[in-house]
């Protein structure tokens, strides 16, 4: 991966009638990066890659490709492979008269043409089906024509727009690491739309979270996950708990009857109401009574999810129950039951701070 | 003689074609030089459109305020036809025909079609062809072979005791036989949607079969049972090919303006009457638009496709019901034949092909049956050509939403105009001195554009359907891989389109062939058509060799619908096995 910025996203603004589906949105892509927009439906995600692949253009704002002005280049002007959620492979056409789509218009001679075709369909694992119509194959081999038509012309860009949302969970899974490999392989800097979170974790260098028409965070997966930059972030990525609370000192939070001690290095008054967070797996049931943040707390409910207990937990003095993940291990140590009163802690290095009331 | 049958399901879940507002919204995408030159053929169609639609109904509509020097004279037209008794007294005749054909159709239309999609009688694919063969027949056949039936010299006359064929009862009869298989599409598409669910709730919930056809069968045949009276009553008050035949004395509209443009040579009440028939067609456009909103909204779940239990008293009585309606239309048929194979009725009754040596009679011979396979061929292949390849623009071109916002109402305009109005409107506008079209008048080329834009609704509709199917992202693909649109449409749409391709070339060859009401205005010597001379021969009571010449159309429609047949089901099986897994 070279640090060179690739694609660039200049103040990006999309309005459809009234509705502002996209609002000033910047961003850059280095070369070769796997990039994810992540975010929930309507969150203009897909218009962004839209107006990437310039299928729809934007209001205002600028983009540039490798350097060139792409703003209002049309589609066919611009250098780049899309996968669509449907494959819309051409259902009367072969797998390799799909995958050679591209190159006849190129003048690849008939020999290279076939030599590419297989080649290709031996990158995406289909060896032999040259012969095969698109009816015939599977949802997961349908996915992977699909790839190897839109790489068929060696793009720059690889768009690909929920490429895996039609297809079930086992198959999903085992592709996300195919076209990861496939894409860390040839280098070819992608853009993949998702509204699948473990999707952006598993895949992307980079995570796009959008909300509403504006980018709520950049960053690499563990970043996202771990410093959530707003309670939007960190409840579509992961699930968190949240607590009410104000500013009492520095590192200091009162929520209710609790005093909570942080690390996070807050701006945030003396006096300001803020969202105290924290992950479910994050609790922890071993007091360890130097840290502190410890508290009292009754089971109302545990739901068992294979690997780990899911228990819900009524706080003192909090109306709001919270949930807390306990792996099995730990869960045939603790030996929880219903109503029981327990005591679990909040270490403080992963306590999150979000300014504002909930 | 247009049918909004094939269109009954399609625009479904779409934007109602007038909502403007999502044609008009800001977009300013530089387009590539392909999509330039397919914009470009867009804009061509739009204009063609334009002047063979709109602007001869403009000249209609301002025809029907002028005098006859061409003065402005307001409704003086109008009020000239409602002051004079007997062209007033056709107002009433054609209500009182149209109505009791609307109420007969559509019953007999509903339980023909409730026997065939919803019990368990036997022969259903017999019957389904034969229920539908008038369509394969101009109106005039029913017409003549009702005269060989009830007429002076009718072989069942006494069935009638003593009332004359000629008038009410003929029309009404004729009337409803030719526009059955319209109603009956429309009316197996509106059973064919079954909820075997709904039923089940039903039983499970006690309701009697009685309750459960009223509760659940007949509301959601609804929408199909008004759609089916608004297109059988239109069909009826807007054709003139039965009453000219059969109607004797009986005036109604539709005759009205041919003699008033034909028989007087006067245009201007000619277009005034056009102007009032255009009322219920335009009623029944809008209501049959509304509609079909309506029945889309119905039908969004997925439906599990429900088996008619065996209810043995029901099916016998629907199997009975069947056999006498077949026969009937077998009969009706079989006797247009066999009156035209009778040397001299009803004197010499043995059989020759005398009356098929159309060259020894008046009416345009031979030479009108070949004029017509000329004009149902270059309407299916020219008009197939050009709809099919507009209609996959207005689909799949980015960008150019006005334009097609434009297209889209001038497409969906011919379903509302008759074609008796539509021909008395070519008139006026390619016949007028000052158009730089009028060389086409008199020729093929009229009747061809005339055939085309008279039946361009459901052909468009069945091709805007058929690519409303295909995936929406194939031209984002193509241009993303650099492929020119076009290559994607000769490689990719065409050939996933094809089967409703050869729909619209078969519908069109077909219609071409039956129509008279459009053409009747504008053929000329050299351009005489089957059908014309099928009520010219009728007209000059050569009624034998009319029969035969109605014959020959319905044999050559047969033999079309069986080439539609074997390339549907014989090549393009060979061409779309891709279609199976």
């Amino acid at each position: 991966m070279s640090n060179q910025t690739y694609l660039e996203l200049h103040n990006i603004d999309q309005m459809f009638g009234t509705h502002q589906a996209l609002k000033n949105v910047s961003l850059n892509i280095a070369e070769g990066e796997f990039v994810c927009f992540l975010g929930p439906s309507g969150c203009g995600k897909t218009s962004l890659l839209r107006i990437v692949a310039g299928l729809d253009t934007p209001t205002s704002g600028r983009i540039f490709q490798a350097g060139r002005d792409i703003t209002h280049a049309p589609v066919n002007h611009r250098d780049f492979g899309i996968v669509f959620q449907s494959y819309a492979l051409f259902p009367n056409l072969s797998v390799a008269d799909n995958i050679a789509y591209g190159l006849i218009s190129q003048k690849v001679s008939t020999n290279e043409r076939r030599a590419r075709v297989t080649e290709l369909l031996a990158t995406v694992g289909l060896s032999g089906s040259e012969g095969k119509y698109p009816a015939q194959l599977s949802g997961g081999q349908q996915q992977r024509v699909a790839l190897a038509r839109a790489l068929a012309t060696s793009p720059g860009l690889l768009l690909l727009d929920e490429p895996l949302s039609a297809l079930d969970a086992r198959v999903r899974a085992h592709l996300r690491q195919e076209i990861k490999q496939l894409q860390e392989k040839l280098g070819v800097t992608t853009i993949m739309v998702t509204h699948d979170q473990e999707e952006a974790l598993t895949m992307a260098d980079q995570i796009v979270v959008m909300n509403q028409g504006v980018i709520e965070q950049i960053g690499t997966p563990q970043e996202i996950y771990a410093n959530p930059i707003s309670p939007f972030v960190a409840e579509f990525v992961g699930e968190m708990n949240f607590l009410s609370a104000k500013v009492s000192g520095v590192g200091q939070m009162q929520s209710g009857n609790l005093t909570l001690h942080c690390d996070s290095s807050s701006t945030l008054p003396i006096g300001q109401a803020a969202q105290l967070a924290i992950r479910p797996e994050d609790v922890r049931f071993q007091a360890d009574n130097s840290a502190g943040n410890i508290l009292n707390a009754r089971v109302l409910n545990l739901e068992f999810l294979g690997s780990r207990v899911r228990s819900s937990l009524k706080l003192e003095d909090h109306e709001r129950p919270i949930i807390a993940d306990i792996s099995m291990n730990e869960m045939s140590r603790l030996n929880l039951v219903l109503g029981q009163n327990i005591v679990c802690q909040f270490p403080h290095d992963r306590l999150h701070i979000f300014g504002g009331a909930a | 003689m247009h049918s909004v049958t094939q269109q009954s399901s399609t625009i479904a879940k779409e934007q109602p074609w007038y909502s403007a507002k999502k044609y008009f919204s800001h977009q300013h995408q530089r387009r590539s030089l392909d999509e330039w030159s397919l914009g470009g053929i867009l804009i061509i169609g739009v204009l063609a459109l334009f002047i063979c639609v709109v602007l001869p109904l403009y000249s209609l509509l301002s025809k029907s305020v002028e005098n006859r020097e061409g003065e402005f004279i307001g409704l003086a037209n109008f009020a000239k036809f409602i002051d004079t008794p007997s062209l007033y007294s056709s107002v009433s005749n054609s209500l009182f025909i149209a109505l009791l054909s609307m109420v007969i159709v559509t019953s007999l239309a509903f339980l023909t079609a409730y026997a065939i999609s919803r019990t368990r009688i036997p022969l259903k694919g017999f019957f389904r062809i034969v229920l539908v063969l008038p369509i394969l027949a101009p109106s005039l056949l029913p017409a003549i072979s009702l005269v060989y039936l009830f007429g002076n010299q009718g072989i069942l006359k006494e069935v009638l005791m003593g009332e004359s064929i000629y008038g009410p009862i003929g029309i009404v009869i004729g009337s409803c036989f030719w526009t059955f298989p319209h109603a009956l599409m429309i009316m197996l598409t509106a059973l064919a949607n079954t909820d075997a669910r709904l039923y089940e709730s039903a039983e499970a919930l006690g309701a009697s079969p009685m309750r459960t056809f009223f509760t659940v069968t007949l509301p959601a045949a609804k929408y199909g049972i008004i759609s089916v009276a608004f297109v059988v009553f239109t069909l009826v008050i807007t054709d003139f090919g039965v009453p000219k035949v059969i109607g004797g004395q009986f005036n109604v509209l539709a005759t009205d303006i041919y003699k008033q443009v034909i028989g007087q040579q006067n245009f201007e009440m000619g277009a005034a009457v056009s102007v009032i028939l255009l009322l219920p067609a335009i009623l029944t456009f809008i209501t049959d638009r509304w509609l079909q909103r309506r029945q889309s909204a119905l039908l969004t779940s997925k439906a599990v496709p429900w088996t008619p239990p065996v209810r043995s008293i029901i099916d016998k009585a629907f199997f009975a019901l069947m056999i006498l309606v077949s026969s009937i239309i077998l009969g009706v048929i079989a006797m247009a034949i066999y009156a035209s194979l009778v040397t001299f009725w009803p004197y010499n009754l043995s059989l020759s092909f005398k009356n098929y040596n159309f060259d020894l009679m008046d009416g345009g011979g031979w030479d009108s049956y070949w004029n017509s396979i000329q004009l149902g061929l270059y309407t299916a292949v020219i008009g197939t050509g050009f709809i099919f390849f507009q209609s996959y623009l207005v689909a799949k071109l980015a960008g150019f939403k006005l334009l097609k916002w434009f297209f889209h109402l001038f497409a969906i305009l011919p379903l509302a105009v008759p074609g008796l109005v539509l021909g008395l409107a070519y008139i006026f506008f390619f016949n007028a001195p000052d158009n730089p079209l009028n060389g086409i008048y008199g020729t093929m080329a009229i009747l061809v554009v005339c055939t085309i834009s008279h039946f361009y609704t459901v052909c468009h509709l069945t091709a805007t359907t058929a690519l409303k199917q295909i995936d929406p992202e194939f031209e984002s693909v193509s241009a993303s891989l650099k492929v020119p649109q076009i290559l994607t449409f000769w490689r990719v749409s065409l050939p996933v389109c094809m089967p409703a391709v050869l729909d619209i070339a078969s519908y069109l060859f077909v219609n071409a062939m039956t129509t008279v009401s459009a053409v009747v205005f504008l053929y000329s010597y050299d351009t005489n058509l089957a059908s014309v001379a099928v009520l010219n021969m009728d007209d000059a009571g050569d009624i034998a060799p009319a029969a035969a010449m109605a014959v020959m159309i319905m044999l050559t429609c047969m033999v079309a619908r069986l080439i539609h047949w074997l390339l549907g089901n014989v090549v393009l099986k060979h061409t779309q096995h891709w279609r199976t897994r």
